[in-house]
């Protein structure tokens, strides 16, 4: 036995049982020996099948593998010369990375597709769904608000809202046309539009409104929602958007998805707002209403917002009305125009809320 | 001395936190740049370098899982499970919308078999980590079956709420009894017959002070009300006041009692667990495991979960701390198994809890 052939101590599993004895391990030109204490011979692991496995710190040693016995496993003590022999390790890093790169381009290809698509894929889709459908989910939302708010049930003020409404809607299209409004009993100066044709009107919103013409603009504003069928639009985007976050980030209690989706919904709601105040616009010149109630409105909305300094509830999700009122003014409607209703019709309104109405 | 009756702690964690540190950095980024698929890749990372802290005997565990393997298992639950189950949850709502009553049954249905799944998956996730554990070349299992757990779990379910509380020991204990004597390493089974009998002292305390901290809780809710109506407070200060008083109310009922009550959990379970004729022991105190969870909540808390593999290494030391073992097994009569365990690994948790533990 010469030097370059040291032996070392050491600890052998053999991967068929959980034993650990403790070995001779001769280090040969080809690779290693490992012999029990008795001499006996155990394995020969040739230098090429070699795998470093870690060090073991207690002896200052080396963990090995081989790659024609995997499971067993080889600790060596004090392995300075077997270091020295064992093979470099393969060289996989490149391919990992490319695939890493690759990932993470994808990842922003479609973060980025999601984010063009989104708005005119969930556009289409909404007016795939039934008109039926969507009428009879709009009902029973109108049927729960009913239940938990007061509605106002003055029968000549609803008949001539329904009526405006009905002429507002003429140039909709026919299924979208079948409008009608739901008057509630709330201090929010809000309306709703619900999918299928309900209109939520909120008694704040009349008792401020200080002419026809203003909650002709609302009603107008409201029926573009409709007609251009935002909410379904809306909850289909919700839907897709969590879906998306669920696959891609496995988080199924809903908390990624519905962040996720609240972030979005602030941004695409403002664009519908402003799409469904464009909208209005065309409504009521068809109707041979003058725009310069629904601009009056925002105004006193803009002034409202400044004294309390806080967002009123119709406009959460809204662009503030200030910018609204600039926009319908710029837009201004050239001839005078006779006011919407008759003021019997008006006062009518007025009082769908009072109880002495018949 | 060194006889088969006295206990060692033959578990040593060398865990590094700055690795496990840069780690979780890593991790992170790299989710965010692929839009998280990574994240199956950067779970594998982290379990590696918890699995290889570990020493037994001398000997470091081994983590064998992939990636890919985790990455195929959420694919096939994502189309298999998840999204059929989604599907049917619309279905169900649609129906419920229309007033239709099989809506609510299918519902309920829906409900049970989402609530089922779930423990089947932790079940089948349980499977697949022992399967991916080896130890001196020589990998871990776990037999039983997955929808057997889950009913045992609904069985827990219903006792708990029936027992108002009191079926919760036995329910735990009957539960882990089923998993550890289901454990396997080689070809030999953990025996456990951990029983709950010693736990109803602890749990006793638990109950009561949790009455006692509701009731308290209402009569601070109350007085604080009735003080805001009274106008000596206004709201802000009383919602701060009753915060101020209700956190250490609530360690004081709540978390000492439920720590005193999980250490002893841990006692009995341990004790009552044997490997080879060899039983294990833990020595967990009340304040130890308060330390480790709260330590671990605040690490989770103010990294948004980014640092949770530093959490899960303090669980591992924690763990390899106090966990003790009566004498050494016989190892060289445990055998390799021919079971090589699941071959797509925990895709049920990873889509429907998400939230994995490391």
């Amino acid at each position: 036995m010469t030097l370059s052939e040291p032996q070392r101590p050491g600890r052998f599993s053999d991967g068929r049982s959980a034993a650990s004895r403790k070995v001779v391990v001769r280090v040969l030109p080809s690779g290693l020996e490992i012999r029990g204490e008795d001499g006996f011979l155990i394995a020969v692991w040739k230098t090429d099948d070699l795998l470093a496995d870690g060090e073991w710190p207690e002896k200052r040693g080396i963990r090995l593998r081989c790659a024609s016995e995997p499971d067993a496993r080889l600790a060596v003590e004090d392995a300075f010369v077997i270091r020295e022999t064992l093979p470099k390790p393969p060289l996989r890093r490149k391919s990992r990375h490319t695939g890493l790169v690759l990932a993470c381009l994808l990842g922003a290809a479609v973060l980025v597709g999601l984010m063009v698509g989104l708005a005119p894929v969930s556009k289409l889709l909404a007016h795939l769904v039934p008109a039926g459908l969507e009428r009879q989910w709009g009902q029973s939302i109108a049927t729960g608000l009913e239940g938990q708010m007061k509605p106002c049930e003055g029968r000549d003020g609803l008949r001539v809202l329904d009526a405006l409404a009905q002429r507002l809607a003429e140039p909709l299209p026919a299924d979208r046309r079948g409008v009608r409004v739901h008057v509630l009993k709330s201090k929010d100066v809000n309306a709703l539009a619900l999918p299928g044709g309900e209109i939520i009107l909120f008694s704040g919103l009349i008792s401020k409104a200080e002419g026809p013409d203003e909650l002709a603009g609302v009603l107008a504003h409201e029926l573009t929602h409709i007609g251009e069928r935002h909410v379904s639009a809306a909850m289909i985007r919700a839907l897709g958007v969590g879906l998306f976050a669920t696959m891609i980030t496995g988080d199924a209690s809903g908390l990624v998805a519905s962040g996720l989706g609240a972030a979005l919904a602030g941004a695409y709601t403002r664009e519908d707002e402003s799409a469904a105040d464009m909208g209005a616009l065309d409504l009521l010149e068809a109707a041979g209403i003058g725009s310069d109630g629904l601009a009056l409105f925002f105004r006193r909305l803009a002034t409202m917002e400044e004294r309390q300094g806080q967002m009123l509830a119709w406009l959460g999700t809204h662009p503030d009305s200030a910018s609204r009122a600039a926009a319908v003014e710029a837009r201004r409607l050239p001839a005078p125009r006779l006011p919407a209703l008759s003021d019997a019709d008006w006062q009518a309104v007025k009082k769908v809320c009072s109880k002495k109405s018949p | 001395m060194s006889d088969t009756t006295t206990s060692q702690r033959p578990l040593a964690c060398a865990g590094d936190m700055g690795n496990m540190f840069s780690t979780s950095l890593l991790n992170m980024l790299l989710s965010v740049l692929t839009l998280s698929i990574y994240r199956f890749w950067g779970k594998t990372n982290v379990r590696r370098q918890l699995w290889g802290a570990v020493r037994a005997w001398g000997d470091p565990l081994e983590y064998t899982g992939t990636g890919k393997e985790l990455f195929i298992g959420f694919l096939i639950v994502l189309f298999a499970i998840y999204l059929p189950l989604v599907g049917g949850f619309a279905w169900a709502q649609v129906m419920l919308v229309s007033g239709n009553p099989l809506g609510a049954l299918l519902l309920s249905g829906l409900y049970l078999l989402t609530v089922m799944l779930v423990s089947v998956g932790l079940y089948r996730a349980r499977r697949y980590q022992m399967s991916r554990t080896v130890w001196r070349g020589i990998r871990g299992g776990q037999t039983g079956s997955g929808w057997s757990y889950a009913l045992r779990t609904l069985v827990v379910w219903i006792a708990v709420p029936l027992s108002l509380g009191w079926a919760w020991p036995w329910g735990e204990m009957w539960l882990a009894n089923y998993r550890f004597n289901n454990t396997t390493f080689g070809d030999r089974h953990f025996k456990c017959d951990a029983t709950a009998s010693g736990l109803y002292g602890r749990f006793t305390l638990v109950w009561f002070s949790g009455l006692i901290f509701v009731v308290a809780a209402g009569i601070l809710a109350v007085g604080a009300a009735s003080l805001v109506e009274q106008g000596e407070m206004d709201e802000t200060t009383a919602a701060v006041a009753f915060a101020l008083v209700l956190v250490p109310l609530a360690v004081l009922t709540m978390a000492l009692p439920s720590a005193w009550y999980r250490a002893g959990f841990y006692r009995n379970l341990a004790a009552g667990t044997e490997f080879e004729g060899s039983r294990f022991s833990v020595d967990i105190r009340a304040w130890g495991l308060i330390g480790l969870v709260a330590g671990n909540m605040l690490i989770s808390l103010f990294s948004l979960g980014v640092l949770r593999p530093m959490a899960s290494l303090r669980t591992f030391r924690y763990g390899c701390s106090v966990i003790g073992v009566e004498g050494e097994p016989d190892f060289a009569k445990v055998l390799r198994a021919e079971d090589t365990g699941p071959s797509t690994g925990e895709g049920l948790v990873a889509v429907l809890d998400g939230a994995g533990e490391f």
